[in-house]
C-alpha cells in the first residue's frame, strides 16, 4: 500500500480545494457580477403568451426524405443509429402512463366503462392536444406506446388512431377561435372523431371516382352531399370532400347535426352542414392523415402479439405422445416466425415514428406507408399459421383474431394502393434524379457513346453482382457486417430497379401496376431491414436484456428477406415475359371477362 | 371350290346392286339405285341401304364403287355429320383382306383403289369437320394393317382436328338451333361478346302499337352504352345502319346497328422519355383515383365511325321492326331516344334478308285461318 501517495492525494486534493475556494471568493463581487449570482426573480406569468409552457421539441437538421434517397441507392448512413426521441423525464412519465392504463387493460375484470375512465383520467382522448389546452402534446413516438397499451380494445384501439388524427388536423386547419370552441367538448372522451375519407368503388362509367362535393349555400354554410365508408359515425366525423370540381378539403361534421344517415358501414350525407378546415393544405393533410398507416401497422402487430399469446397458452398444457406439445419443431418454427415478423414491424413503426418526431419538416411519408405495408403483407399470412395451430379447438377466438386481422390488413385502404403510392412516390423522386439518363437509355441510337458507357457500368448490375461501396457495416456493430452487407446489396439494386422500370415504360410507369407491386415491396423490405438492424446494433451497444437474441433475431431476417428482395428485383429484370405477368394478366382477363375458370374438368374428351 | 364360287357368282348376280344390268326383255340399259328408291330420305334409311348391300353379296363385290356413291348420296340423306353412319361405310370393306403380308405390298400401296377409297371417306369426314374415334381406328387397323395409307390419313387427322375443333373463340353448340331467333342470339352474343356486360333481351313489337310488323327482336345493349346515348348531344342525329352479315358456321344472321356520335380521342402531348416529373398520388389513405372524369373516348363501344349504342337482329329485318326496335330501346331505359332524330341507311332492299320466313309473334295456324 502507497501510503505515501494517498497522504499526497489527500494533502493535495484538500489543497487544491481550498485553493480553489479561495480564490473563487477573492474573484467573487457582488455588485460587479450580478449575473453569476442565483436570482431571484418574480414570477411573471404572460397570460397572453403561454408559449413558454409548450413542450420543446428537440428536433434535428432536416434530412433528405431517407426511403426515397434508397430509390437511387443513397442511404444515409446517419440513420443507422437508431433514432432516440425521449429523454429521461419523458420516458418517465410515459411508462407510469402506460403503467396505469395497462393495468386496467389487461385485467379481464374491468369493464368497457372503467376502460374509458382510465383513457379519461390519462388525458389519451388529448394525446396529441399541446399541454396550454389541457392535452400531453405527445409525439408520435409517445402515441405509437399508448396505442400499443390500448390496442387489446381493437375497437377502442381503432377509434382512438383515428380521433388523434383528426384532432391533429383541426389544430391545424380550424383557427384559434373555431378550434378553442369545440376542444373542450373533443377531449371529454364522449364523442370521438372518425375520419371518413374513402367512397365506394364507381359503380357506372359516369360517376368519378371521389364523389362527395361540398358547396357553399346561400347563408355562407357549406354543406356535404355524398356517400363515404364509415366504421363508427357516432361522434364527430373528419370528411374529405371535393370543392370546386378539382380542389379537396377536409370538414367537420358535428355529431347530431341534420342529413347523415348511416347504413352498415356506409354513411351517407345530404346537405350535412359542416365546419370547413379552410388553412390546412392538402399535403399537409396528407401527411397528417398518413400517419394512420403508422397506427394501423401498430394496430396489427398488436394483434399478432395477441396471437402468439393466444397460441402459447394454447400449447403449454397440452401434450403429443407422451411429449409436451411444444417440443414440436414446426410449432416452435411458426411461432419463431412471428416473433420475426412481430420485431421487423415494431422496428420500423418506431424507427418511421423517429424520423417523424426527430428532425425538422420531416418527409417520412413513405417510411409510414411502408410500415403499413410490410404487416399487411406478412401479418395475414403469418396470422393464419399461428392459428392453425389450435386451429379447431379454439374455433371463436381464431374467428376472431382472424377477422380483426383482416379488418386492419384492409383499413381504410387496400394493400395495392398503399403499394402504388409508395412506389410511385419513389420513382417520381427517382425520375427528378434520373430523368436525362433515363431520356438517353430510351433514345440509344441518339446517345451511343452513353450507351457504350451505360453497358460498362451496369456489367456487374447485368450479372447481380453490385459493388459494394456504401460501407454500412463501418456504421452497425462488428458482427452484423454480414447482414449490413446483405442490405447495402439490396440497397444497390434499387438504382438500377429504377432505372430498369423507366427506361421500359417511359412515363406511363404509373400504370405498370404488377412492376410497380413488385418495386415496393421491396423497398419495403428494404426499409424494414434497415431498422432492424439498426435496433438490433443499439440494442447490442447499449447492452439491453437480451440483446443478443436480437443480434439473431436482425441477422436471421435479413438473410431471409434479402432472397426476397433478390428475387423482387430479379423478376423487374426480367420483365413481363420471364416473371409471367403477361400471362396471368391474360389469364385474369378472360376470367374476368367470362365469370368462368375457363378450363375443361379433367375427365372431358374430344373424341372417343 | 371352284362351282361353288362360280355358282355363288351367278346367284348373285342379279340382285347385284348398282351395276348395269341388261333387262332380258327388252335389252335396255337401267341403273338400280337403291337410294334413289328410298321413300324417305333419313339416317334409318341410309344405313338400311348399307346393311342390304352388305346381306346381299358375301363377297362385296362393287365395294368401292358402292361407298363412294354412299359417300355423294350424303347431303341428301342428311347424314354427311354422322359418325355413325360412316362407320357403317368402312364396316363395308372387307376384313384382314387388304393387309399386306410382305414389305413390297406394303411398299407398293396394297390395294391402291380400296386404300383411295377409304382416304377420300376419311377425306369427306374432314370437310365435314366430323372427327373420327378410335373404334373407326380399330376398323381400318383391321381392313388396311398399320402400314395403310388410310391409316395414315386417319393419325394425321386425329393429330390436327381436336386441335382445330375448339379453336374459335366463340363457341357454338355442336348442333346450331334451326328457330332463326335462336341462331340470332347466338350472333348477337357473339358479336357483342366484347363487353361481357352487355344484357341480351329478346322483345316483341307487339310492345309497340303502331308497328306493322309482328316479329320478334333481339336487342344488345350495356350499361355503359345506355350512358354513353344519355350523353349524345341533342343535335346531332343517330343513327341505323346495316344490314350487316354475321355467320354461324354456314348459317347467316343479318343484324343491325345504331350509332352515335363518338367523343374526341385522347390527345396526350407527354413525352414518353421525360420522366422528370412522374405523377404520384396526394398519399391521403383511402383517396383513390380523380375527382372529374375525362371527356375522351374510353370505352370500347367508341368506334372510329361513331359510337355503337346498340346491337339488333329482328324476325323480319323490315324497315318496320328496326322502328319498332327504336321504340322499344326508348321504352326500355332509354328516354333520350324520343328527343333525339334517327336516321334509316339501309343499305340493301330488306326483303332478300335469309332470316325473313319465321315470325313466331303469329301463330301459324292463325296465320292459315286468315
Amino acid at each position: 500500500m502507497n501510503v505515501a501517495r494517498k497522504l499526497c492525494v489527500i494533502h493535495h486534493s484538500y489543497v487544491s480545494r481550498n485553493l480553489y475556494r479561495k480564490f473563487r471568493f477573492s474573484s467573487t463581487d457582488y455588485e460587479s457580477a450580478p449575473s453569476s449570482q442565483p436570482q431571484v426573480r418574480d414570477e411573471k406569468f404572460d397570460f397572453e403568451d403561454l408559449n413558454v409552457l409548450e413542450r420543446v421539441e428537440r428536433r434535428k437538421e432536416k434530412i433528405n426524405p431517407f426511403m426515397k434517397d434508397i430509390f437511387i441507392s443513397i442511404f444515409n448512413r446517419d440513420l443507422l443509429a437508431y433514432p432516440e426521441i425521449l429523454n429521461k423525464e419523458e420516458t418517465e412519465a410515459l411508462e407510469q402512463r402506460i403503467n396505469t392504463i395497462r393495468n386496467v387493460f389487461i385485467d379481464p375484470k374491468k369493464t368497457a366503462e372503467d376502460r374509458k375512465n382510465v383513457l379519461i383520467n390519462t388525458k389519451m382522448f388529448a394525446a396529441p392536444v399541446s399541454l396550454t389546452r389541457n392535452g400531453l402534446a405527445a409525439n408520435v413516438t409517445e402515441s405509437l406506446r399508448y396505442l400499443e397499451a390500448i390496442a387489446s380494445d381493437f375497437q377502442l384501439g381503432q377509434d382512438l388512431s383515428d380521433h388523434w388524427l383528426g384532432l391533429q388536423a383541426l389544430s391545424h386547419g380550424l383557427t384559434e377561435e373555431q378550434y378553442s370552441m369545440i376542444i373542450d367538448d373533443l377531449i371529454k372522451g364522449d364523442k370521438t372523431i372518425a375520419l371518413v375519407i374513402k367512397e365506394r368503388i364507381a359503380e357506372r362509367i359516369s360517376q368519378a371516382d371521389f364523389r362527395t362535393t361540398a358547396e357553399m349555400d346561400g347563408q355562407g354554410i357549406w354543406r356535404i352531399n355524398g356517400e363515404k365508408v364509415c366504421r363508427s359515425a357516432g361522434g364527430y366525423i373528419l370528411v374529405l370532400c371535393a370543392v370546386e370540381a378539382s380542389r379537396l378539403k377536409a370538414f367537420l361534421v358535428h355529431p347530431g347535426v341534420e342529413g347523415v344517415k348511416t347504413d352498415g358501414p356506409f354513411v351517407t350525407f345530404f346537405k350535412t352542414p359542416a365546419t370547413p378546415l379552410d388553412l390546412i393544405s392538402e399535403t399537409t393533410l396528407a401527411q397528417i392523415l398518413g400517419v394512420s398507416r403508422l397506427h394501423a401497422a401498430s394496430l396489427s402487430r398488436c394483434r399478432l402479439a395477441a396471437a402468439v399469446n393466444s397460441v402459447v397458452e394454447y400449447t403449454r398444457p397440452r401434450a403429443f405422445s407422451g411429449k409436451p406439445l411444444a417440443e414440436l419443431s414446426n410449432i416452435q418454427s411458426t411461432m419463431g416466425n412471428a416473433l420475426l415478423d412481430i420485431y421487423a414491424c415494431e422496428s420500423a413503426e418506431y424507427f418511421a415514428a423517429g424520423l417523424l418526431d426527430g428532425y425538422q419538416s420531416p418527409d417520412a411519408e413513405l417510411e409510414v406507408a411502408m410500415c403499413r405495408n410490410f404487416i399487411s403483407n406478412h401479418g395475414l399470412s403469418s396470422m393464419m399459421q399461428l392459428l392453425s395451430i389450435p386451429a379447431l379447438d379454439k374455433e371463436e377466438e381464431c374467428k376472431r383474431l382472424l377477422d380483426d386481422m383482416r379488418h386492419l390488413a384492409a383499413r381504410g385502404e387496400t394493400l395495392d394502393s398503399v403499394n402504388t403510392f409508395i412506389a410511385l412516390n419513389g420513382l417520381h423522386h427517382a425520375g427528378v434524379v434520373m430523368a436525362n439518363e433515363v431520356k438517353q437509355i430510351r433514345n440509344p441510337l441518339m446517345h451511343p457513346a452513353f450507351i457504350v458507357k451505360k453497358v460498362l457500368a451496369n456489367r456487374h448490375q447485368e450479372r447481380d453482382e453490385p459493388r459494394l461501396t456504401l460501407h454500412l457495416a463501418e456504421h452497425l456493430h462488428p458482427s452484423l457486417r454480414q447482414p449490413a452487407e446483405q442490405l447495402e446489396y439490396c440497397v444497390l439494386r434499387m438504382r438500377y430497379a429504377c432505372e430498369t422500370l423507366m427506361a421500359r415504360h417511359g412515363v406511363k410507369v404509373d400504370t405498370a401496376y404488377t412492376e410497380l407491386n413488385r418495386l415496393a415491396e421491396a423497398a419495403t423490405e428494404i426499409f424494414v431491414m434497415t431498422s432492424v438492424l439498426a435496433r438490433a446494433s443499439r440494442s447490442y451497444c447499449i447492452g439491453l436484456r437480451n440483446a443478443e437474441v436480437e443480434m439473431k433475431l436482425a441477422a436471421c431476417f435479413v438473410e431471409r428477406t434479402r432472397d426476397r428482395v433478390k428475387k423482387l428485383i430479379k423478376e423487374i429484370d426480367d420483365g413481363e415475359y420471364l416473371n409471367l405477368d403477361h400471362f396471368t394478366v391474360q389469364l385474369g382477363k378472360k376470367v374476368l371477362d367470362t365469370n368462368t375458370l375457363l378450363v375443361e374438368k379433367p375427365t372431358a374428351r374430344v373424341f372417343w | 371350290m371352284a362351282t361353288k364360287i362360280l355358282s355363288n357368282i351367278l346367284k348373285t348376280r342379279p340382285y347385284n346392286m348398282m351395276l348395269k344390268r341388261w333387262e332380258s326383255s327388252e335389252k335396255r340399259v337401267t341403273v338400280h339405285d337403291p337410294f334413289y328408291s328410298m321413300p324417305k330420305k333419313d339416317k334409318k334409311n341410309y344405313l338400311k341401304v348399307i346393311k342390304m348391300f352388305e346381306v346381299r353379296d358375301t363377297r362385296r363385290r362393287g365395294h368401292v364403287e358402292f361407298i363412294y356413291a354412299a359417300l355423294a348420296r350424303m347431303k341428301e340423306f342428311g347424314v354427311q355429320k354422322d359418325l355413325e353412319v360412316y362407320k357403317a361405310l368402312v364396316d363395308v370393306l372387307p376384313k384382314g383382306k387388304f393387309i399386306p403380308s410382305n414389305i413390297f405390298q406394303s411398299e407398293f400401296m396394297h390395294y391402291p383403289k380400296q386404300q383411295q377409297c377409304a382416304v377420300d371417306l376419311l377425306e369427306q369426314m374432314e370437310d365435314n369437320k366430323v372427327m373420327p374415334d378410335t373404334e373407326m381406328e380399330q376398323m381400318l387397323l383391321n381392313v388396311f394393317g398399320t402400314r395403310g395409307i388410310p391409316l395414315r390419313k386417319y393419325w394425321r387427322m386425329m393429330y390436327w382436328m381436336p386441335k382445330f375443333r375448339n379453336l374459335s373463340p366463340w363457341h357454338l353448340p355442336d348442333e346450331l338451333p334451326n328457330d332463326t331467333l335462336e341462331l340470332a342470339r347466338l350472333a348477337i352474343e357473339r358479336i357483342t361478346s366484347v363487353d361481357p356486360d352487355r344484357k341480351i333481351e329478346l322483345w316483341q313489337t307487339e310492345e309497340i302499337e303502331a308497328s306493322l310488323d309482328k316479329t320478334w327482336i333481339i336487342s344488345a345493349q350495356s350499361e355503359s352504352q345506355k350512358i354513353l346515348l344519355s350523353e349524345q348531344p341533342a343535335d346531332e342525329p343517330l343513327v341505323v345502319r346495316g344490314p350487316f352479315n354475321v355467320y354461324l358456321r354456314d348459317q347467316v344472321v343479318t343484324y343491325f346497328m345504331l350509332l352515335g356520335k363518338t367523343r374526341p380521342e385522347l390527345k396526350d402531348d407527354t413525352d414518353d422519355d421525360d420522366v422528370s416529373n412522374i405523377p404520384k398520388p396526394l398519399g391521403i389513405p383511402g383517396l383513390v383515383g380523380k375527382t372529374t372524369l375525362p371527356a375522351v373516348r374510353q370505352t370500347v363501344h367508341e368506334q372510329d365511325d361513331g359510337t355503337i349504342i346498340s346491337l339488333c337482329a329482328t324476325g323480319t329485318s323490315s324497315r318496320d321492326s328496326l322502328l319498332s326496335w327504336i321504340r322499344l330501346l326508348e321504352k326500355h331505359g332509354n328516354p333520350l331516344l324520343s328527343t333525339l332524330p334517327v336516321i334509316f341507311t339501309l343499305t340493301a332492299p330488306p326483303n332478300d334478308l335469309s332470316i325473313a320466313e319465321t315470325q313466331p309473334a303469329i301463330p301459324e295456324e292463325e296465320s292459315r285461318a286468315q
